[in-house]
């Protein structure tokens, strides 16, 4: 019920689009049945693509893994005072995956650095499908010059390198994990808006909008109530593939030494083993890891996006 | 890397707006020159822009070039005359876009040496490897994306894409260096047979020059080969499969065509256009889709000095680097849209 | 559906028919931009150097020094060029009026002979020697000297690498061929550590405009040191061949190339697989890593920078006026020798450059003998937390109950360091000082710029990591701690380094400065240390060492400066490269090119095969296609 704002009362009965909707009482819980309904319509679907549930249980596996890091491997991991180990060891029994040039576990390390890069992917995934998403139902609903002044911006993002600029954002701004967020959400909205603008000149020239705009409807209601439900399951595939493509940026942008020094994430991980001059002296056993990590989650967020979008447009189903 | 599914669509989208102008010479010639009109408006935002963009990075480059160096106050002040930064900024940003326009980028802070020039020097390295990539690329995708939509769903098919999302999903930057330990340090009985970096030996001339390049190219492109090749393969995979429902297909087969024929001459070029306009727009990509690969391989191109000038903050340099890369997206952009309608078969035949 | 059966002959003709479209184009591009960049490289005046440089390489038996570098070139004019890798090239392709002596860094000659300052410390006469030759034939004369000393004076875009020798000079003259005099406004003792490439004035008087010329046009570049600068690209290689010519003999390597990396183990890659002489900068994995490798020799040698810790001590301008932000807890002399007494430096050295430095105690590092000074035990703040704890304490930084230190207004006491993001050992540190003085019960953040100039140059910053190469003359790295280099309003910028001003510290600069006589300038210069140490501002953590590698099946035997335990790379001197002899033995990087070549050449072919094929199917399919 908290989930999407609700107008006064008197919008209620205009909302549904079904006719049945009309029963007062009812109506709301009418409105669940029916998102239920469909969950459970779009999971029986979903199951049917192996790929995605393999990614899905992937990521069911590193999520659990990355909450339940301080219990698996306790705070202490990132300490260098308290450092266990020496210097650049070799996988042992002690470090399954060897030591950092603090001597710290690697294993620590990689179970620790999946939070930051998780929570990097999500949000910076998130800003980027929000951003998208706002300027795609407001340029797709009011029309005009409105609207063509906003797709020109968009298209202006769009020609932009991005990451090119999400390097220059990352330069300008201090070196914290927000920074990385913002750069990756504001360089790679533009597709989003674009596909979501289509999807809601689309909805708006249903028959029933103009029914709804005929009661009384205002601009607001409109958007909320009829192009979000109907662009959400669009912005939700955008939103999981986002986040592998976020995962991706953000450990570049670490590599190229702009990410967070002081908090452990794979990126990173890969950048100190740079520094510490691990691809010439051989040390392919701290290398190979957190690379192995982030393609893992990468594929996983993509193959769920995948078979999110292939179950919500049969018609790109067949396609892919 | 951009996603998959977006390249498609704006394809899809450039599809049906071409279509509709190829309608006749009028509507084609409208629709060209709005599409020039829409790029040339871009190249200026991206000129203004790159501009002020750059201003943003805080304070003053004089005081971050001498940082560390001896310098006095009234050398300061020299560079700083030297590089125009004396001038209030509204007489910086005319002479920027005086200069712009007259195709001058201005000084390089560090090197002391025209922008245009610098950027000159470094275009052929930048072309030469990303062009080879995307070329190799392309054939490839094109090629596994046919097979794999003709035999869909067979294990094939399900190898090819699982391998392809896969490479995909690698981060391009660690591929790069984990072929530079196997391939060029050398792993256990594998030897180090290629060199670690940069374009030439510096000591070959004439056909051994060439060989030599291509020596030094073999680990580059591979790496942006391999992670490049997945979107190619996907498009072409998705658009063909949407081809092979059409009617016409079964037309032709009913004609008595075979099958190979069928494919070839008719569901192969159809499908083709998306790819070929994300072709395109991924040749726009190239340069600024360079700047990994060439900071991993030391390979001399403009992604290396991008990432060099953006630490100094050299800004001119840095300015004139960002409007080659957005003007390369915006002009290969253009190139796809006019070139659609003249390539769309389905129009006309 | 769709039907997937089809012959076998038929379907493999595509797929064929695609690989060799590739091959072909990419062969067409190989081709296209090989001759690009050849092509493009060649306006008017350069195909002279570079076709010799090309048949001298094509001979066999030719012994190249290959040394890596990772910094790139800003310019090769010597009136522009500021960066160690530039200047150091300038050393080797231009002789300076005095030089450093290999074993202990004292002035010997260089172009001059000799020299001497006049009773009242305000004329310095040079004799310049009189077998130095440019490469073009002409003697090097004290007009060549004058002139260049004059230029910087007069031009200012001249002056825009070593203004700051020639700004007290009032006038500068060549009497004769073998005669310069320098006048000067006030006594200078660096009179003798002139770093100042000497130019050909025949050469240079054709250039207009200083700021522009680079000097990189016409090969090969007119010079008088050791070698001879032939040929450069940006970015890529710069080579240089020696000058058979030079008075103190020619160097033994027929050719020294630095060759261009930007990445570090791709560096250190090259130098295993012999395409490589000499790498530096090694991290100690890669040090660690070299030592057991085959013919490569690890060079451990003490370095000449110091890595310090810098409190900001209240920004402020000439004028007197404050500036920044700087944490006010901070000038409690209290709170920094706390921080300071719980920063453990034999743990620095030990952990984050794993050996490859000496714990830190004076200001200038014991490489420079006659410079260097150490704490007395009743001055020394050594490693001691609990030291640390009762200062706090004393000083009223209590702590609260969750174990955080308070600062007088009540807040907890946190502050900022501002670290080099693109230095592994300032982040390396950052993490520890976290821990130890998290331990204390303050709070520290550290903030990775690329670019920290503009926060510490205006005084917005708590502490910082800092770091000076010292150069054999000592005066540059007291000078930037002078009140004379405060910047002269908020919104100048000053020579000065941590915006100290002291009085005392001032007065023995002042004497030092004047001090023609070796032994006392030196006694003057540890006091000066002692001061700096005492004032509390600056706390030296470590000197890292220079951390070297060669190929010993390349360099047969090479001199470090110092000549015992010395280092090789960006030497106050050409010692290292004009000594280097050659190992006897062919070097193994011809073997692993020539192979290298081999896979290039057998690459073109097969591409080159394809497009051939590539076009006579092409051909078969049309016809094909038509019947």
């Amino acid at each position: 019920m908290t989930t999407t704002p609700t107008p006064p009362t008197k919008t209620a009965p205009a909302a549904p689009a079904d006719p049945a909707g009309k029963t007062p009482p009812t109506a709301r819980s009418l409105t669940w049945a029916r998102r239920r309904l469909s969950v459970a319509r779009f999971w029986s679907a979903y199951r049917g693509h192996r790929a995605g549930l393999f990614g899905l249980a992937a990521l069911a596996l590193i999520a659990l893994t990355a909450l339940a890091a301080p219990l698996l491997v306790g705070g202490d991991v990132q300490s260098v005072t308290n450092a266990p180990g020496t210097a650049m060891e070799k996988p042992s029994g002690e470090f399954p995956l060897g030591t950092d040039q603090f001597g710290r576990s690697l294993l620590g390390l990689l179970v620790w650095g999946a939070r930051i890069s998780l929570t990097v992917g999500l949000l910076a995934a998130a800003l980027s499908v929000a951003i998208g998403t706002l300027v795609g139902i407001i340029a797709g609903h009011y029309g005009g010059w409105f609207s063509t002044v906003l797709m020109r911006i968009t298209d202006w993002f769009l020609v932009m390198p991005a990451l090119v600029l999400a390097i220059v954002l990352a330069t300008v701004m201090s070196r914290n994990v927000w920074t990385v967020i913002i750069a990756i959400g504001i360089t790679s909205w533009p597709t989003t808006a674009r596909l979501v603008r289509a999807q809601t000149i689309a909805v708006e020239s249903r028959p029933y909008i103009e029914r709804a705009k005929a009661l009384g409807g205002g601009h607001g209601h409109i958007m909320n109530r009829h192009v979000l439900p109907n662009v959400m399951p669009l912005v939700l595939a955008q939103t999981t593939l986002g986040i592998s493509s976020a995962i991706l940026t953000e450990a570049t942008l670490a590599f190229l030494g702009l990410g967070d020094p002081t908090v452990v994430s794979w990126g990173g991980m890969l950048q100190d083993a740079r520094e510490a001059g691990a691809v010439s002296s051989g040390h392919w056993w701290y290398l190979a890891p957190p690379g192995i990590a982030i393609a893992l989650v990468a594929l996983a967020f993509t193959l769920c996006g995948r078979a999110i979008e292939s179950v919500l447009n049969p018609k790109l189903g067949v396609a892919r | 890397m951009s996603t998959t599914s977006t390249t498609g669509t704006t394809a899809v989208a450039r599809a049906s707006e071409a279509r509709a102008a190829r309608g006749d010479v009028r509507a084609y010639l409208l629709y060209v020159s709005g599409k020039i009109g829409g790029a040339a408006v871009s190249l200026l935002a991206v000129l203004v822009t790159s501009f002020f963009l750059f201003r943003i990075i805080p304070g003053d480059p004089v005081k971050a070039m001498t940082h560390g160096m001896p310098t006095s106050a009234e050398q300061m002040a020299t560079l700083r005359r030297q590089f125009g930064l004396d001038k209030p900024m509204w007489q910086q940003f005319t002479d920027y876009c005086a200069g712009a326009l007259s195709g001058d980028l201005g000084m390089s802070y560090q090197f002391r040496a025209p922008v245009g020039e610098l950027i000159l020097q470094k275009v052929p390295a930048t072309l030469l490897l990303t062009g080879v990539a995307v070329v190799i690329y392309s054939a490839i995708g094109l090629w596994l994306g046919t097979r794999s939509a003709w035999r869909h769903g067979s294990l094939g098919d399900k190898l090819n894409t699982g391998v392809a999302l896969t490479l995909w999903s690698v981060p391009g930057f660690w591929l790069g260096l984990l072929l530079i330990i196997t391939f060029s340090v050398g792993i256990g009985p594998i030897p180090g047979m290629f060199p670690t970096g940069g374009m030439e030996s510096g000591t070959e001339s004439g056909f051994a020059y060439v060989a030599d390049v291509a020596h030094h190219m073999v680990l580059p492109v591979l790496t942006l080969v391999a992670v490049g090749y997945a979107q190619t393969l996907l498009v072409m995979r998705s658009s063909l499969l949407d081809e092979m429902g059409s009617d016409y297909l079964t037309t032709a087969r009913a004609k008595g065509l075979r099958d190979d024929a069928v494919r070839r001459r008719h569901a192969v070029p159809n499908a083709l256009l998306p790819t070929v306009t994300m072709v395109f727009i991924n040749l726009g990509h190239v340069a600024a889709g360079s700047i990994l690969v060439e900071t991993v391989f030391s390979w001399p191109g403009l992604g290396g000095l991008f990432y060099q000038a953006l630490s100094v903050p050299d800004l001119p340099l840095v300015q004139g680097l960002f409007v080659v890369f957005a003007g390369a997206m915006i002009v290969m952009n253009l190139l796809a849209d006019l070139l659609y309608p003249l390539l769309d078969p389905r129009v006309g035949r | 559906m769709v039907t997937t059966a089809s012959s076998k002959r038929t379907r493999q003709r595509p797929r064929f028919r695609l690989v060799l479209a590739t091959g072909a184009a990419a062969t067409a591009l190989v081709t296209a931009g090989a001759v690009a960049p050849q092509a493009q490289a060649q306006p008017q005046d350069r195909p002279v150097a570079r076709s010799q440089a090309r048949a001298a390489a094509a001979d066999d038996g030719k012994q190249v020094l290959t040394v890596a570098v990772s910094q790139s070139i800003d310019s090769l004019s010597p009136f522009l060029a500021q960066r160690l890798v530039s200047t150091s090239i300038h050393r080797l392709a231009y002789d300076y009026l005095t030089n450093y002596d290999v074993k202990d860094g004292h002035t010997v000659p260089g172009l001059a002979t000799a020299w001497e300052p006049s009773p009242d410390k305000l004329t310095w006469t040079y004799t310049i020697r009189d077998d130095s030759k440019w490469s073009d034939g002409k003697q090097a004369t004290a007009e060549d000297a004058a002139w260049t000393f004059n230029k910087m004076m007069t031009d200012e875009n001249a002056a825009t690498a070593n203004g700051s020798f020639t700004s007290n000079f009032k006038k500068v003259t060549a009497p004769d061929p073998k005669t310069l005099v320098i006048e000067l406004k006030k006594p200078q003792a660096t009179m003798t550590a002139l770093d100042v490439p000497i130019v050909p004035k025949h050469v240079w008087e054709k250039v207009d405009d200083f700021s522009k010329f680079n000097n990189d046009k016409q090969f090969p570049i007119v010079g008088n040191g050791p070698f001879i600068i032939t040929d450069f690209r940006v970015d890529q290689y710069l080579k240089l061949k020696p000058n058979k010519d030079f008075w103190r003999g020619a160097p033994k390597f027929d050719e020294l190339v630095f060759k261009y990396y930007k990445d570090g183990d791709a560096a250190v890659a090259a130098l295993q697989k012999g395409e490589v002489s000499f790498v530096q900068g090694l991290t100690p994995a890669q040090a660690d890593a070299l030592k057991s490798a085959e013919n490569i020799k690890v060079n451990d040698a003490p370095g000449r920078r110091f890595f310090a810790l810098a409190t900001n001590p209240g920004a402020q301008s000439k004028d007197g006026k404050k500036f920044g932000n700087g944490h006010k807890a901070l000038l409690d002399p209290a709170v920094r020798k706390a921080l300071f007494h719980a920063t453990d430096r034999a743990t620095i050295v030990d952990k984050v450059f794993q050996g490859h430095a000496v714990e830190g105690e004076g200001y200038i590092p014991p490489r420079f003998e006659s410079y260097f000074w150490k704490p007395e035990a009743s001055q020394k703040i050594a490693y001691d937390p609990a030291r640390a704890a009762q200062l706090l304490d004393q000083a009223g930084y209590k702590k609260n109950a969750d174990g955080k230190r308070l600062d007088k207004d009540g807040k907890p006491l946190g502050f900022r360091i501002l670290c080099h993001a693109t230095d592994p050992n300032d982040k390396a540190i950052g993490k520890y000082l976290q821990e130890w003085w998290g331990e204390l019960g303050i709070g520290l953040k550290v903030e990775c710029l690329d670019n920290v100039s503009d926060p510490w140059l205006a005084g917005d910053y708590d502490l910082a990591f800092d770091g000076w190469s010292v150069n054999p003359d000592p005066d540059f790295v007291l000078s930037i701690h002078t009140c004379a280099a405060l910047p002269a309003t908020p919104k100048d910028t000053g020579a000065t380094d941590n915006f100290i001003c002291d009085k005392q510290f001032d007065d023995l600069y002042a004497k030092q400065a004047v001090e023609y006589d070796a032994a006392k300038r030196a006694d003057l210069v540890k006091q000066m240390q002692s001061r700096l140490y005492d004032t509390g501002y600056m706390n030296i953590l470590a000197y890292p060492n220079a951390v070297e590698a060669y190929r010993t099946d390349h360099i047969k035997s090479i001199t470090t400066m110092p000549e015992a335990a010395g280092n090789i790379y960006g030497q106050d001197g050409y010692w290292s490269w004009w000594s280097a002899e050659p190992a006897a033995a062919e070097s193994a990087s011809d073997s692993g090119s020539s192979a290298g070549v081999a896979i290039g050449i057998g690459a073109v072919v097969v591409l080159a095969a394809a497009l051939g094929l590539f076009v006579a199917m092409r051909r078969r399919s049309t016809a094909e296609d038509r019947e």
